[in-house]
């Protein structure tokens, strides 16, 4: 059995020490707003954060989580930049087909939790590795500057 | 009589000159003698004991980085070695008795590992690094010998050797290991600790890390003159592993050789990847605890050797590392970069962060690592052509190959960008070097 936190909830999972995080979180929690893209952590359809930093959760071991908390898409509207970051992408209406949008909100507010000013270059920096099929790049990077401000 | 003086002459000239020849034949190709084993055979346990001692050594001498192929079945052979001379495929050492070794007896086994003489009598290529195993204790082989025909046999014909003439005449061998190879097991050194000793011993006779680390002479044999100086081999660099601080393993603690070698990661001084990443996937990360110590109290006392390798890693770390954050590079470092900034954003950054010390695990952390110093950025573009995977106390870290994933224009700019940013080091890679890396 391992333990877990996630999204601030204390849970022990019977899965092997080398099952992707991403696995338990959909398959065995059943907290299916996080997306697989790619599996080999390259299109950040899967990002997650652990302790506010932002990881790529298809190829990250459940084991290596260790005591740290993993906060998905379904819970980070509960944090202050997360809500902010959520409302700034209604109000834009940054999404298109969705899909890529969890990873991107959990980067976006990772971003903006360490960085509330973020310049082109400091966004660009932080965000590349999330990649979005319909091309919505300039309404995340809007989005971003209106929540910072906000 | 001054003719027949000349006849006389002529017949003694020429009975030297047979005497000679017969004497290089008969070295050449008289049948290796086989060794008693039976001394050694009565001291071994027997059964499941025997096999496990045998299971701990095959991994403590790393047969299965050369005997197994990528993806193919342990110990089955047919991995190629790439050598300026031609090619040479390791054999299948399962107990198959047609395409293995299962017809082989322990005497045979013992000549293999100490002698490089196959079961026919045919001496092998010193790719198999018996030179090295020369030194291993009979015992040992033997045990070595029990765990390999515990396996289940595997029928796998390894492709044959192309090496060109006179290379392919395997008799020219034995003035090579007249030269090279020494003559029985390590001798104890009485004016060390017994832990040094044991680490003399399985760095020496078993992990065989000179046969990497050790440059090579003109003849192909190890330069023990510069022992451990690091050397280069199939497009890779085995670094400098000699006590010297700067070009050498001189600075690092005790702590971090132990991490590197049982973990394949040290705080401080990067991840292990490549032929070394395989060394601690199939052999160092299996020994016990004291038996890495020893293996760094051994290593720590090869004397330093200054290499010309300008893989050096500078106390300090370089300022883009300390002004940039997980996420998000200083301004300079912005500032300066076009491409390989665009492309380590995207495909990088996400898992090894800007400022050295891994976003995604500690394995991804860069700072420190002689990967990102090295100018010729050597392994650097191998390892991003080819990706690495290593299996690690947090469980399986991989990072994908890039090879089809970017031009070599592209991946020359990224392999400067990145030595530029973690290694604050300025380097001149050019797409040709990707594009002959890529042959390699």
């Amino acid at each position: 059995m391992i333990a877990l936190n996630v999204n601030g909830e204390d849970r022990s999972v019977d899965v092997p020490d080398d099952m992707p995080l991403l696995w338990v979180l959909r398959d065995v929690i059943g907290l299916t707003g996080t997306k697989f893209g790619c599996g080999i952590a390259q299109c950040g359809a899967c990002t997650v954060q652990l302790d506010g930093q932002p990881v790529r959760s298809c190829v990250l071991p459940v084991a290596s989580v260790g005591s740290r908390h993993v906060t998905t898409v379904e819970a980070i509207g509960a944090t202050q930049s997360g809500k902010k970051v959520q409302q700034a992408w209604l109000d834009l209406e940054v999404i298109q087909c969705g899909y890529c949008q969890s990873g991107q909100i959990m980067s976006a507010t990772a971003l903006l939790d360490r960085n509330p000013d973020p310049s082109d270059s400091d966004i660009d920096a932080a965000m590349s590795g999330n990649i979005c099929r319909c091309g919505t790049y300039t309404r995340i990077r809007a989005a971003i500057k209106q929540a910072a401000k906000a | 009589m001054r003719r027949l003086v000349r006849i006389l002459l002529v017949r003694i000239l020429l009975a030297i000159v047979v005497v000679i020849a017969a004497g290089v034949a008969i070295f050449l190709f008289k049948p290796a003698p086989l060794p008693d084993v039976s001394v050694a055979a009565a001291k071994l346990p027997t059964g499941q004991a025997l096999i496990e001692r045998g299971e701990y050594l095959t991994r403590a001498a790393d047969c299965a980085a050369c005997h197994t192929t990528s993806g193919g079945q342990p110990y089955a052979g047919g991995l190629a070695f790439k050598l300026p001379f031609g090619t040479v495929y390791s054999p299948n050492i399962t107990a198959d008795k047609e395409t293995g070794i299962g017809n082989w007896s322990d005497a045979e086994f013992v000549r293999a590992l100490h002698q490089g003489i196959d079961s026919q009598g045919r001496n092998l290529y010193p790719a198999f690094s018996y030179a090295a195993y020369a030194r291993m204790t009979t015992e040992d082989a033997l045990a070595i010998k029990a765990y390999l025909f515990s396996l289940p046999p595997v029928h796998a014909e390894a492709p044959k050797n192309d090496l060109s003439f006179p290379f392919n005449q395997r008799y020219v061998l034995r003035f090579w290991n007249l030269l090279f190879v020494p003559d029985g097991p390590l001798s104890q050194d009485e004016k060390q600790s017994a832990e040094w000793n044991r680490g003399a011993y399985l760095v020496e006779a078993m992990a065989h890390c000179g046969e990497c680390h050790t440059p090579r002479n003109l003849l192909y044999g190890l330069d023990n003159g510069k022992k451990f100086a690091g050397a280069e081999l199939q497009g890779w660099k085995a670094y400098n592993i000699s006590s010297d601080k700067t070009t050498g393993i001189g600075s690092w603690s005790d702590e971090q050789l132990f991490d590197y070698l049982s973990k394949g990661h040290a705080d401080g001084r990067g991840s292990a990847t490549g032929s070394m990443g395989e060394a601690v996937d199939y052999s160092l990360r299996h020994l016990t605890p004291e038996d890495i110590k020893a293996i760094v109290a051994y290593v720590k006392t090869v004397p330093p050797q200054t290499s010309s390798d300008k893989a050096i890693v500078e106390a300090e770390p370089p300022a883009t590392l300390t002004t940039s954050i997980a996420y998000a590079p200083s301004a300079d470092s912005v500032a300066q970069s076009g491409l390989g900034l665009k492309l380590f954003q995207g495909a990088c950054a996400s898992c090894h962060g800007w400022n050295g010390e891994g976003l995604q695990t500690p394995y991804a952390a860069l700072r420190g690592s002689r990967t990102v110093n090295d100018p010729d950025g050597t392994n650097l573009i191998q390892v991003i052509l080819k990706g690495a995977h290593m299996t690690t106390p947090l469980g399986k870290q991989a990072m994908p190959a890039f090879a089809n994933a970017y031009s070599d224009v592209e991946i020359a700019a990224l392999g400067n960008y990145v030595l530029a940013h973690f290694g604050g080091k300025q380097s001149a890679i050019t797409p040709a070097d990707v594009a002959k890396a890529r042959m390699q």
